[in-house]
């Protein structure tokens, strides 16, 4: 099995990710910023002076929410009802995602692209006011973020009339007290309100209805850190990167039992080998690969005969029954058991579940406690078949994907993509197991 | 010879075992689920097992139950739990002993005896209270003065219930299901229907 | 709001539900129509009254083009819409969310109060898997917890539906209770050190779908199949809200509230779902006695009302008709406040008869002035506060000016003297100085026509209410009873004058509103018709009018204290608990001749009585009563009185007979109807069409016959099979009467009867504004004006002698403005000594920023004590000196 552990060197596509590597130093603060051309973008866009052209450029250059959703950002920006004012842009940087640190990164090593980004982005849809939710646990992104904006204030990055342009805008930062839904936009929306963080009935969506029920865009920390570049490069430009639909970028979060875990920058269209191999220089100790989580822990797992996939959005969903999701890749070797991996999974989403909806309120601590009957050898036969079942009530037609949900907000099925991914690769293993942990057990 | 043909059944009988016993002098034995009187039984610590949920008055097709439940003292609980049976009275110028009280009680708190001969010139007697159907301190009903018993009358009282609950499926037939009885302990299931029935077990 | 009923309009669309085509209004949810057409989705945290959430999951249905399973409860229905609710996927989701609602939710169900109609029972029952396959421990929790005096928490039981916490906060108004922890431990909270102290907080008990929130007054009193029920009204204040009390063994043991759409919507004030318990009251007085040498004596009935009769006849030959007085009877049914009208007025022929004891608004007022309906709040232009604090006297009425103001935008405009528990929910508020209402309403009058008032608030309320349609609702009462209703009514002269205004009057008492409709005022004969008008229309049906009109509550005490009235009659009235001058009530009480009562119990009043005629009360006995918009309704019947307790009007009916004349009626219906047949306003309000009506009728009966739906089903809280309903709004069938029906039949009779008094009839009375203007009393500087109002636990005898409401009573403490207790150079919570012209007590001082600097505010607490010592009703306003001891 040790055949796949070879693969061609691979590099990075440094976009989002230059300056931080660039300036290792300084990255953070103003003047290293100011002098790898943070805010030329930003000046640029302001002597254009036409809001809507921001706005042509996000949707020309095939922009797709990095959060998860993969959500065209362009587009989202356009459901924003005409002539409603106030409206407000809402950062999420409430990265909760087990295995994800993308969002944590850009946040301590390059702030200053992300004000940037969101000053670009609330001058488009022309909003005065932008909230940066940032995860409580963030204490250092919190505070270079705050110094950031002191900094940009002072230069007149933000604020009233900035850079002479007549564009007024404020930031609020707000620090999450660390719930994982509050990276759910309505439930951090409702966070944000001083409500106790628990997802929105959608409709309406927050473009109709969202902050203090004014019409609100939230947009991930990733994706407002490349609009600076879009801008700089022009849209056209930055389509021509990526494949398909997946144009651009994507920072790649990844780690788990590979030899070099971190973040790389990645283009679409590079396959898994090329991150797992060709960037993290394989698995650890030169093991054969299990599986991994391509996209953070909601989505299905792949195995080794994924590899060579496409790493593109649109291929994941439809060809591979998963998705990319927050960009997070977890790798795990040979002497992992998926079984624990998907109880420690179940375990969180159990943990964070917010309480509001039934399924996934009583399903994934009801999930969570058979894997642990499973994983000790307290289980009988049926229980494999029955925690499939379980699975299937929190989301119907676990096994395929888009998946089906009867809980209000996407949680809840995710606790089922664990044991989906069991079921496709490790049904027949669980199986025998349970059934010699019964042999052992006297009747 | 037509006026004696009477005779001959008469004479016929007379050499054959005789039918009738001496009732009461002698008592026959009864089958084991006859319907007696009722019992409220208490776990082996003391405790009362009924919680006064009334489930048995709302079954009674006789209403002859009249149950209250009232909050348990914290510091000197009746019956384990919230609730215990406050009130507990049976009119027996009623009871049709149908034993659907016993069908319909979630703890086996109530179970029938085989007692079954009492008699009252009163019509106040008639109305059994907690304190004369609640088992003594050694698991025994409290006998009283207007009741008869013959030997073994007042043993093996929730053997009935035991051998086919819960909800009196086959396959619960001869296992012990609940806690012990004050007195008693755990008591043994009793005969299966089957056994009692002299068929083979049911499969 | 975007998917609740807020977007329901008119326009009809087609739908299919499983198959079966359905017409239902465009924006209507699917829930609703499904239900509507028989076909029940099952639910947990849908409840009609409030917004959908979709927390529950568990009527996720589906609907063709739609993605997914979209919940019933938060989608709208549309034209063509074609929906699907017993699929398989549906049926395997509708198992999956009961199975995953019973792994935590422990199966104690014996023990539980809700076992035996309980909606996750039934449901479970209905639509669920046969078994669990959950075979870990359950979730554990300490057993029921106190969220409140009267309301106890099971969190195990709990399935986190959110009910009673979007109740709290979105209907009540006490957003006192939410969620606390995650995921499965995710548990309802109060906040630390603060119960849930909300006045609504039974409902929560009563939408709960299980056994989680408990009532701690029904706790473990029955199983839910040995209650029977019988519809009523609750008589606790004057709004009437439809219920259903539930008795067992012959005691009452619970009220629900059922959802009559025009008054309280399926809601219930704790004081009025709780208030029951005083029926059973070991106080009560259960057999009549009379004074045999300073010693009340237990007696026979027809001894008793010897006596009584007796005592009446001497006055009257003695002295007159007028040396008797009546007080008092707006406690009681409509048929016990016409008798004792009949027996005063038309037998004895006194007209010192009043049903308020001086706490309320004149009679001529009351009667006069165009009436308002509950509902015309919700559909109102604007609506105006000038009164006590609904919330404390009137709290389901409170619940609906709150909606209309909240979910239906009608500006309101709060004119109160202090802050009410309306005030967080008015478009403007303009603190009137107590004793100056008058002032304020002329400003609005000005500012509603056009004019600057000069008072910015009520400048913007007028700008609310512009190009808005409907009438003004004015809810006028008395902002406190330390000051005469003179002010009040110089308010309601100036309000008279806008166009389209209608009134509610704030009076609080059960059947006030159906006691001065009866003639139980001075001046007044039943049906809303003046003495003068109705005298020729009265002398030929009864023996006898009154000559001349006669006393009010004060008049009638004055008269008493100075030993002109021979023989005073309280009917259920306590005027030295309830009267706001105390000393006064007491030396009339002293200084009346022969003082007979006819009460249940004994109080300040009734202990010094010569006769005392125990009387039944509510839940005992049969009849009608009228709300303060002036809707007939029955009440019910649901225990046998004890002891040999009588109703009122069979007192009055006896005593007629033994003064010579035999009224006639033997049941309680034919005194309903005989007051159909004579009092103009009632005139068609027969017993059998009040029997057959479910939403009762509005007086007067011929301006609203339009507005009767005759029931077709019965109240049915425990259906005989299928779901329980108490936690779903509770209703009653009903449609408009058709032609053919039998119920065509007493409609035609009620408005042939009206008909007939139209012609024949005296006019009802109307309200003379032109003779109510005056001025405002001047202002000592030094001195502080008392505001006095009830509280909702006063020391009346409902909360006194319900042992589940009597702790809830609060400390009463003289409120002032902080500025003025700096003023008075005392710590906060001191003693100090207030003065007023009637007298002085000691009291502690507290502050509330709520109330206005120059206003001190203490509660009346209807037991003699407090406020009622200090107002002295000879003048207009009390105002007060407050000193330090020293």
């Amino acid at each position: 099995m040790t055949t796949a552990n070879t693969s061609e060197p691979f590099s990075e596509t440094r976009i989002v990710t230059r300056r931080l590597h660039e300036r290792p130093d300084d990255s953070w603060t103003i003047d290293g910023a100011l002098a790898s051309g943070a805010y030329d973008s930003l000046r640029q866009v302001l002597a254009q002076g036409d809001p809507s052209a921001v706005q042509a450029e996000a949707t020309a250059s095939g922009l797709r929410g990095r959060g998860g959703a993969n959500f065209s950002t362009g587009q989202k920006w356009s459901f924003l009802p005409k002539d409603t004012f106030p409206r407000y842009l809402v950062v999420n940087g409430d990265e909760g995602e087990p295995s994800t640190f993308k969002d944590r990164m850009l946040l301590e090593r390059d702030p200053h692209q992300l004000l940037e980004g969101i000053v670009i982005a609330s001058y488009a849809i022309q909003c005065n006011l932008a909230f940066i939710y940032v995860r409580g646990e963030f204490a250092l992104g919190h505070d270079r973020l705050m110094r950031a904006i002191a900094d940009a204030r002072a230069k007149g990055f933000i604020g009233k009339d900035i850079q002479g342009s007549g564009f007024d805008l404020d930031v609020v930062v707000h620090r999450g007290a660390g719930a994982y839904i509050c990276g759910e936009e309505t439930a951090l929306l409702e966070s944000l309100e001083g409500e106790r963080g628990m997802p929105r009935l959608k409709p309406p969506f927050p473009a109709i209805e969202g902050l203090y029920a004014k019409p609100t865009v939230v947009n991930n920390v990733e994706t407002l850190s490349t609009l600076p570049h879009i801008v700089r490069m022009g849209g056209e430009e930055y389509a021509k990167l990526g494949m398909a639909r997946s144009t651009g970028t994507r920072v790649c979060a990844l780690s788990g039992h590979v030899k070099r875990p971190g973040n790389y920058e990645v283009e679409f269209g590079c396959t898994f080998r090329d991150i797992i191999f060709g960037l993290g220089g394989g698995i650890r100790d030169d093991n054969a690969l299990k599986f991994f989580l391509p996209g953070g822990a909601s989505f299905q797992w792949l195995v080794e005969e994924h590899l060579d996939e496409p790493y593109d959005m649109d291929h994941a969903a439809q060809k591979l029954g998963t998705s990319l999701g927050s960009g997070a890749v977890m790798v795990f070797d040979e002497t992992t058991d998926p079984v624990r991996v998907a109880w420690r999974l179940a375990k969180f989403y159990s943990h964070e579940s917010c309480g509001k909806c039934t399924p996934c309120r009583e399903g994934t601590g009801w999930v969570e406690k058979i894997l642990y009957r499973i994983l000790h050898g307290y289980a009988s036969p049926e229980d494999f078949e029955m925690v499939c079942d379980v699975a299937d009530n929190i989301s119907p037609n676990f096994m395929a994907a888009p998946f089906n949900q009867t809980t209000l907000c996407p949680l809840g099925p995710s606790v089922a993509s664990p044991i989906a991914s069991l079921a496709k690769y490790y049904r027949d293993e669980i199986i025998e197991r349970i059934a010699a942990q019964q042999a052992e057990v006297p009747a | 010879m037509g006026r004696f043909s009477g005779f001959l059944v008469t004479a016929r009988q007379m050499f054959k075992p005789r039918l009738t016993t001496e009732y009461p002098e002698q008592v026959r034995e009864y089958p084991a689920r006859r319907h007696g009187r009722h019992v409220l039984n208490r776990y082996e610590d003391g405790m009362e097992k009924c919680i006064g949920c009334e489930l048995c008055a709302g079954i009674c097709p006789a209403r002859c139950i009249y149950v209250r439940g009232a909050d348990n003292p914290p510091d000197d609980p009746v019956s384990p739990g919230e609730r215990y049976g406050f009130v507990y009275e049976i009119n027996y110028l009623r009871c049709i002993h149908c034993d659907l009280c016993v069908e319909a009680c979630p703890t086996e708190a109530i179970t029938e005896t085989k007692l079954f001969e009492f008699s009252w010139n009163n019509r106040n007697d008639s109305i059994y209270t907690k304190d004369q159907l609640l088992v003594d301190d050694d698991g025994h009903p409290r006998k009283q003065p207007w009741e008869a018993w013959a030997p073994g009358q007042d043993e093996n009282l929730s053997e009935w219930v035991r051998a086919t609950s819960p909800s009196g499926m086959a396959e619960y037939e001869g296992r012990v299901s609940w806690s012990g009885d004050l007195g008693h302990g755990v008591r043994d299931p009793g005969p299966t229907q089957a056994e009692l029935d002299g068929r083979e077990e049911i499969d | 709001m975007t998917t609740g009923q807020a977007q329901t309009d008119t326009e009809l669309v087609t739908l299919t539900i499983d198959g079966r085509e359905v017409q239902a209004r465009k924006g209507e949810l699917l829930i609703k129509v499904a239900q509507e057409n028989g076909v029940y989705i099952p639910r947990f945290c849908w409840h009609e009254r409030m917004e959908p959430v979709g927390m529950c999951r568990m009527c996720l249905v589906q609907v063709d083009g739609m993605r997914g399973f979209p919940p019933a409860c938060t989608t709208p229905v549309a034209e063509g819409m074609v929906a699907h609710t017993d699929t398989e996927p549906v049926k395997k989701i509708q198992d999956g969310v009961l199975e995953f609602l019973l792994i935590n939710h422990p199966l104690d169900c014996p023990v539980c109060d809700r076992g035996g109609e309980c909606p996750l029972q039934d449901q479970t029952l209905a639509f669920g898997p046969g078994e669990s396959r959950f075979t870990e421990e359950k979730r554990h929790f300490e057993k029921p917890i106190p969220l409140s005096g009267l309301v106890l928490l099971d969190r195990e039981r709990c399935i986190q539906c959110g009910r009673c916490t979007r109740f709290a906060e979105e209907i009540a108004g006490d957003p006192l209770i939410d969620f606390g922890e995650r995921s499965d431990r995710m548990q309802v909270v109060t906040f630390p050190d603060e119960p849930f102290s909300s006045y609504f907080s039974g409902n929560t008990v009563q939408i709960c779908p299980v056994g989680a929130l408990l009532s701690k007054p029904y706790r473990f009193k029955a199983r839910p199949w040995d209650l029977s029920t019988s519809e009523t009204t609750c008589t606790t204040c004057a709004v009437g809200c439809r219920g259903a009390l539930q008795s067992s063994s012959n005691r009452l043991l619970r009220l629900l509230g059922v959802d009559l759409d025009a008054v309280n919507q399926g809601w219930l004030c704790d004081k009025g779902r709780y208030g029951y318990e005083w029926v059973h009251a070991d106080e009560r007085v259960l057999e009549p006695s009379v004074r045999v040498r300073n010693a009340m004596v237990d007696v026979s009935w027809p001894e008793a009302l010897e006596a009584v009769a007796n005592e009446l006849q001497r006055a009257i030959e003695l002295h007159g008709p007028s040396s008797v007085a009546v007080l008092g009877g707006a406690r009681g049914s409509n048929e016990d406040a016409y008798a004792w009208v009949r027996l005063a007025k038309g037998v004895i022929g006194t007209d010192n008869v009043d049903a308020q004891l001086g706490d309320g608004l004149p009679a001529d007022a009351v009667l006069g002035l165009p009436r308002a309906e509950i509902d015309d709040l919700d559909q109102a232009a604007a609506i105006v506060l000038l009164g006590p604090d609904l919330k404390e006297e009137l709290p389901v009425l409170y619940l609906r000016v709150k909606q209309a103001a909240v979910s239906k935008k009608v500006p309101l405009l709060d004119l109160a003297p202090v802050d009410v528990g309306l005030t967080p929910y008015a478009t403007a508020v303009s603190r009137t100085v107590p004793g100056e209402e008058g002032v304020a309403a002329e400003r609005l009058v000005a500012a509603i026509g056009g004019r600057a008032s000069g008072d910015a608030g009520i400048d913007a309320f007028a700008a609310a209410a512009t190009g808005r349609s409907g009438p003004v609702v004015v809810v006028l009462g008395r902002g406190s009873v330390a000051q005469s209703a003179a002010p009040t009514m110089r308010a309601a002269a100036a309000f008279a004058a806008l166009p389209n205004v209608r009134f509610l009057s704030a009076l609080r008492r059960g059947n006030v509103h159906g006691a001065l409709d009866l003639g139980l005022a001075p001046g007044f004969l039943p049906g809303r018709v003046t003495l003068d008008a109705g005298r020729g229309w009265f002398a030929p049906i009864w023996q006898t009018v009154p000559k001349e009109r006669g006393l009010d509550a004060e008049g009638i005490l004055r008269a008493a204290a100075d030993g002109k009235v021979r023989v005073l009659v309280l009917l259920g009235a306590d005027p030295v608990a309830d009267f706001p001058d105390t000393d006064l009530a007491r030396r009339a009480i002293d200084g009346a001749g022969y003082v007979v009562a006819v009460d249940a119990f004994l109080s300040e009043s009734t202990r010094r009585a010569d006769a005392f005629l125990p009387c039944t009360v509510w839940g005992e006995k049969a009849g009608t009563t009228t709300n303060l918009e002036g809707r007939v309704q029955r009440l019910g019947r649901k225990v046998s009185p004890e002891g040999t307790t009588m109703d009122d009007w069979r007192i009055a009916g006896e005593l007629a007979v033994r003064l010579g004349n035999d009224f006639d009626l033997e049941f309680v219906d034919e005194v309903t109807d005989e007051i159909a047949t004579v009092a103009p306003a009632h005139a068609g309000a027969r017993s059998q069409l009040l029997r057959r009506s479910r939403d009762g009728v509005v007086l007067p009966v011929r301006e609203h016959l339009h507005e009767i739906m005759v029931r077709t089903g019965d109240l049915n809280i425990m259906a005989e099979d299928g779901p329980a309903v108490s936690w779903d709004p509770i209703r009653v069938d009903a449609a408009e009467p058709s032609e053919e029906g039998d119920a065509a039949h007493e409609v035609d009779e009620a408005r042939g009867e009206a008909e007939r008094l139209e012609r024949e009839a005296p006019a009802h009375h109307e309200w003379d504004r032109a003779a109510n203007v005056g001025d405002a009393p001047g202002r000592d500087a030094y001195a502080l004006r008392l505001v006095s109002g009830r509280e909702l636990y006063d020391g009346g005898r409902i909360t006194t002698c319900s042992p589940s409401l009597a702790p809830l009573r609060k400390d009463s403490a003289l409120m002032v403005h902080p500025q003025d207790l700096a003023r008075i150079g005392v710590e906060e919570g001191t003693q100090v000594r207030v003065t007023s012209s009637r007298a002085t007590v000691t009291l502690p001082v507290r502050t509330h920023p709520s109330v206005p600097a120059g206003t001190a505010r203490l509660p009346f607490t209807a037991d003699g004590r407090g406020a009622s010592e200090l107002i002295d009703t000879t003048t207009m306003v009390t105002d007060l000196r407050v000193e330090t001891i020293s």
